[in-house]
């Protein structure tokens, strides 16, 4: 028999908004919102926000509504990638198998390391000091043997929270938790588990299979698996990331092409930036197009050489929206979205240019370096602005 | 028009051309192959817009004319019929009929009019060069050919008269090929860019041996070989200047035995990361070690005795790179100079000028 793994979920807590408040005393204890504009939604909710019920996904006008005094700050994405970035380097000095889910969130397997740095509440505890010293950020830390239920214990007393839960203490901890915590189960699963009625993690490990599998199929077995705290996932460790895009909804829906150029300028800024934030470049460019009857559409390209300089994305992605424009003229755009995909590392230098990264410029790491500082909407493009936003 | 050929007469012109046949045609016409009888001979032409093949056949013309079929299923009826097949072919209305012993063909045709071809090219100059000489030009440097790149210029063979020698060069912007060739005769200096195509096109023509006639437009280049005439357009644009990017300081170099290098790469590029192929060469006096390691942290070093006396460098490259390039240089033993980790190295036989290899390092 293997010995039990240990594995740990560390979940930032609000992460771009406490970064936010963080940096800018004046929004400390005050209800703060990352996100875009009135149409967009909010990226990340501060903890005196979300007492309002404002969540993050929600539609920023959603969240107005219930805060008026809601402060909204234009998110910042590149710096939210470096101080993720001083994160996982905390996690790695416990174990290299680390695998990030997003900027603030990661499994950490530590079994290997329990010899090295003590048990794993020790080891939960000092990522959460170190975090702290360092990005002056909290964390909330669930501690179990698989992901699963590492995954749900940091939920249950956030912020700042640590829950370790062991074979012994499983039962009690899993069983009287709404059924909903358990990945898989949305708004139309759950509304039918509820008619059978299934509530809670308890009623979902002990009902029949005869009540399930209409629900489930041949996932019974293993929806059953999950409500036991049962998951033999493995930690993937480098999960290399598969894109980076940028994407917006806009107040009013676009007609015109210039005005789409200009939001693409906009949205081919941030998606080359979080590339070079990264020292990735992007071998394939991808748009979004969302009508306004939200009919979606992707279409893409390659990028030869692989780059990551604003405006070879830039030329890329107009050549696809034009494309698309010749396809479906006078359609209003309600969303558009600029991608990269097919990443590599930024890692073959070019002969005709030895000293820029492939296809950046240094024009695109002066402005990275500004928008690090004073935000996204410090600075851009002339080209990408609104005549009325330019005062 | 009507003829009468052999299977193998027709098969031959046919079969040289079929490549630039496109089978993603823009235009209808371009899937098609211009035949053109007359004088004892029909001249087949096929297009891409960007490279034409004109291959010519002797035949017996009964009555002269021109017009044009689908060129890929032409070239699969005549491989079908039996060997030494005799074939006639007459137009009839808008189908051309082809016929072989009880086999009976009628192919739907397109006018000859209007089927684009390149006429005069305006050739500011001729060039007269053997084929073994031209098709080792191009085979010294085309795998250094960009692809699609964004650079519409590298995608693309640089073809260079510089004094007396002809000059091939091509570069991905990662490496770089040269090769010249002297032609002992002085010719005015042009640089004229060929796209891939035509270039990868003309490699298949080429291995007879004779003269060749290269005739160089501000537009066009066109090369007369036994039987079949290639046409190209050129790239309008810049090549980068190549020779400030060939490195000059030649201080630090090793040379090596290029069997022994290309064997030890090759062991050790098997476990490097398969999609940035990065390797790691550590430099020495008289050796060097080479290693490599991918994500599953799998690891391979090997030792090379090699002639040094320079500095200690440490560098990274893609083994690919490095492979290309010594696959093509022609001797047993290889010189590699470097300047240091972070610039680029150059490849070349020992005390030989005229095929150079450039190859950027890799940050590992």
């Amino acid at each position: 028999m293997t010995r039990e793994r240990r594995i740990l979920h560390v979940d930032m807590d609000a992460f771009y908004a406490s970064v936010e408040q963080r940096d800018n005393p004046s929004l400390r204890g005050k209800p703060v919102v990352v996100g875009g504009d009135t149409r967009g939604v909010v990226a990340a909710a501060s903890y005196e926000a979300r007492v309002f019920g404002i969540r993050s996904a929600m539609p920023m006008r959603d969240a107005l509504r219930r805060c008026p005094n809601l402060n909204r700050v234009p998110p910042r994405m590149s710096h939210y990638q470096a101080v993720s970035n001083e994160v996982f380097a905390v996690f790695r000095e416990f174990t290299p198998l680390v695998e990030g889910l997003s900027l603030d969130e990661a499994f950490l397997d530590v079994t290997e390391s329990l010899q090295l740095f003590g048990d794993d509440v020790t080891i939960a505890r000092e990522i959460k000091n170190r975090i702290r010293e360092r990005t002056q950020l909290t964390a909330s830390v669930g501690v179990a043997s698989n992901k699963l239920v590492a995954k749900i214990a940091s939920d249950l007393e956030k912020p700042d929270g640590l829950v370790v839960v062991t074979q012994d203490n499983m039962r009690a901890t899993l069983d009287p938790l709404p059924v909903q915590v358990i990945p898989g189960i949305g708004k139309e699963t759950l509304a039918r588990l509820k008619r059978i009625p299934v509530n809670t993690v308890e009623d979902l490990r002990l009902a029949s299979d005869r009540d399930l599998e209409p629900i489930f199929g041949k996932f019974t077995r293993r929806t059953r698996d999950r409500a036991s705290g049962i998951d033999d996932r493995p930690v993937l460790s480098s999960r290399p990331d598969k894109s980076i895009s940028a994407e917006e909804t806009f107040d009013k829906d676009l007609g015109d092409r210039r005005d789409m150029h200009r939001h693409l300028l906009q949205l081919a800024e941030r998606t080359a930036g979080r590339l070079r934030a990264k020292d990735l470049v992007a071998g394939t460019v991808q748009i979004k197009i969302r009508q306004a009857d939200f009919t979606t559409c992707t279409r893409q390209r390659a990028l030869r050489p692989p780059g990551n300089g604003t405006e070879t994305i830039y030329q890329a992605a107009i050549k696809l929206l034009d494309e698309w424009l010749a396809e479906f003229p006078g359609i209003p755009v309600r969303l558009l979205g600029v991608g990269g995909c097919e990443l590599a590392r930024d890692a073959q230098p070019d002969l005709f240019a030895p000293e820029l990264p492939a296809g950046g410029s240094q024009l695109d790491q002066a402005v990275d370096r500004i928008r690090n500082r004073f935000g996204d909407l410090s600075l851009g493009r002339a080209r990408s602005m609104d005549p009325g936003q330019i005062r | 028009m009507k003829l009468t050929v052999g299977r193998e007469a027709l098969l031959k012109p046919l079969q040289a051309v079929i490549g630039v046949v496109e089978r993603r045609q823009t235009m209808p016409i371009l899937a098609n192959v211009l035949l053109v009888a007359k004088n004892g001979e029909v001249a087949v032409t096929a297009t891409d817009l960007e490279v034409e093949l004109v291959a010519v056949a002797e035949v017996q013309v009964h009555t002269a004319g021109e017009v044009t079929v689908p060129g890929r299923k032409l070239l699969d009826i005549c491989r079908a019929l039996p060997d030494n097949a005799e074939i006639s072919i007459s137009q009839s209305g808008e189908k051309l009929s082809v016929k072989s012993g009880r086999s009976k063909f009628s192919l739907t045709t397109l006018p000859a009019a209007e089927f684009p071809t390149i006429d005069d090219i305006n050739a500011g100059q001729s060039i007269s060069v053997s084929q073994g000489t031209l098709g080792r030009l191009l085979e010294k440097t085309h795998f250094s050919m960009a692809q699609q790149d964004v650079r519409y210029y590298l995608n693309g063979l640089l073809l260079e008269t510089s004094g007396t020698s002809l000059r091939t060069v091509a570069t991905d912007g990662h490496r770089l090929a040269l090769c010249e060739a002297e032609l002992g005769k002085k010719m005015p200096d042009q640089q004229v860019i060929v796209p891939r195509k035509g270039v990868l096109e003309l490699q298949r023509l080429m291995g007879g041996e004779g003269e060749l006639k290269v005739e160089l437009g501000s537009n066009h280049v066109r090369i007369q070989l036994e039987g079949i005439r290639f046409t190209s357009k050129l790239i309008d644009g810049r090549f980068p200047e190549y020779e400030r990017v060939i490195p000059q300081d030649t201080k630090n170099a090793l040379t090596a035995d290029r069997g022994l290098f290309r064997a030890a790469l090759q062991r050790t590029a098997i476990l490097s990361n398969e999609k940035y192929r990065g390797i790691r060469l550590m430099i020495r006096e008289n050796a060097m070690t080479l290693q490599a390691h991918n994500p599953e942290q799998e690891e391979a070093e090997e030792e090379l005795e090699i002639q040094y006396t320079g500095e200690e460098i440490e560098i990274g490259f893609n083994v690919n790179y490095l492979l290309d390039a010594l696959g093509a240089i022609e001797s047993e033993e290889i010189t590699l100079s470097l300047v240091d980790g972070n610039s680029s190295c150059l490849l070349r036989k020992p005390g030989k000028d005229d095929c150079k290899y450039v190859v950027m390092p890799m940050r590992l």
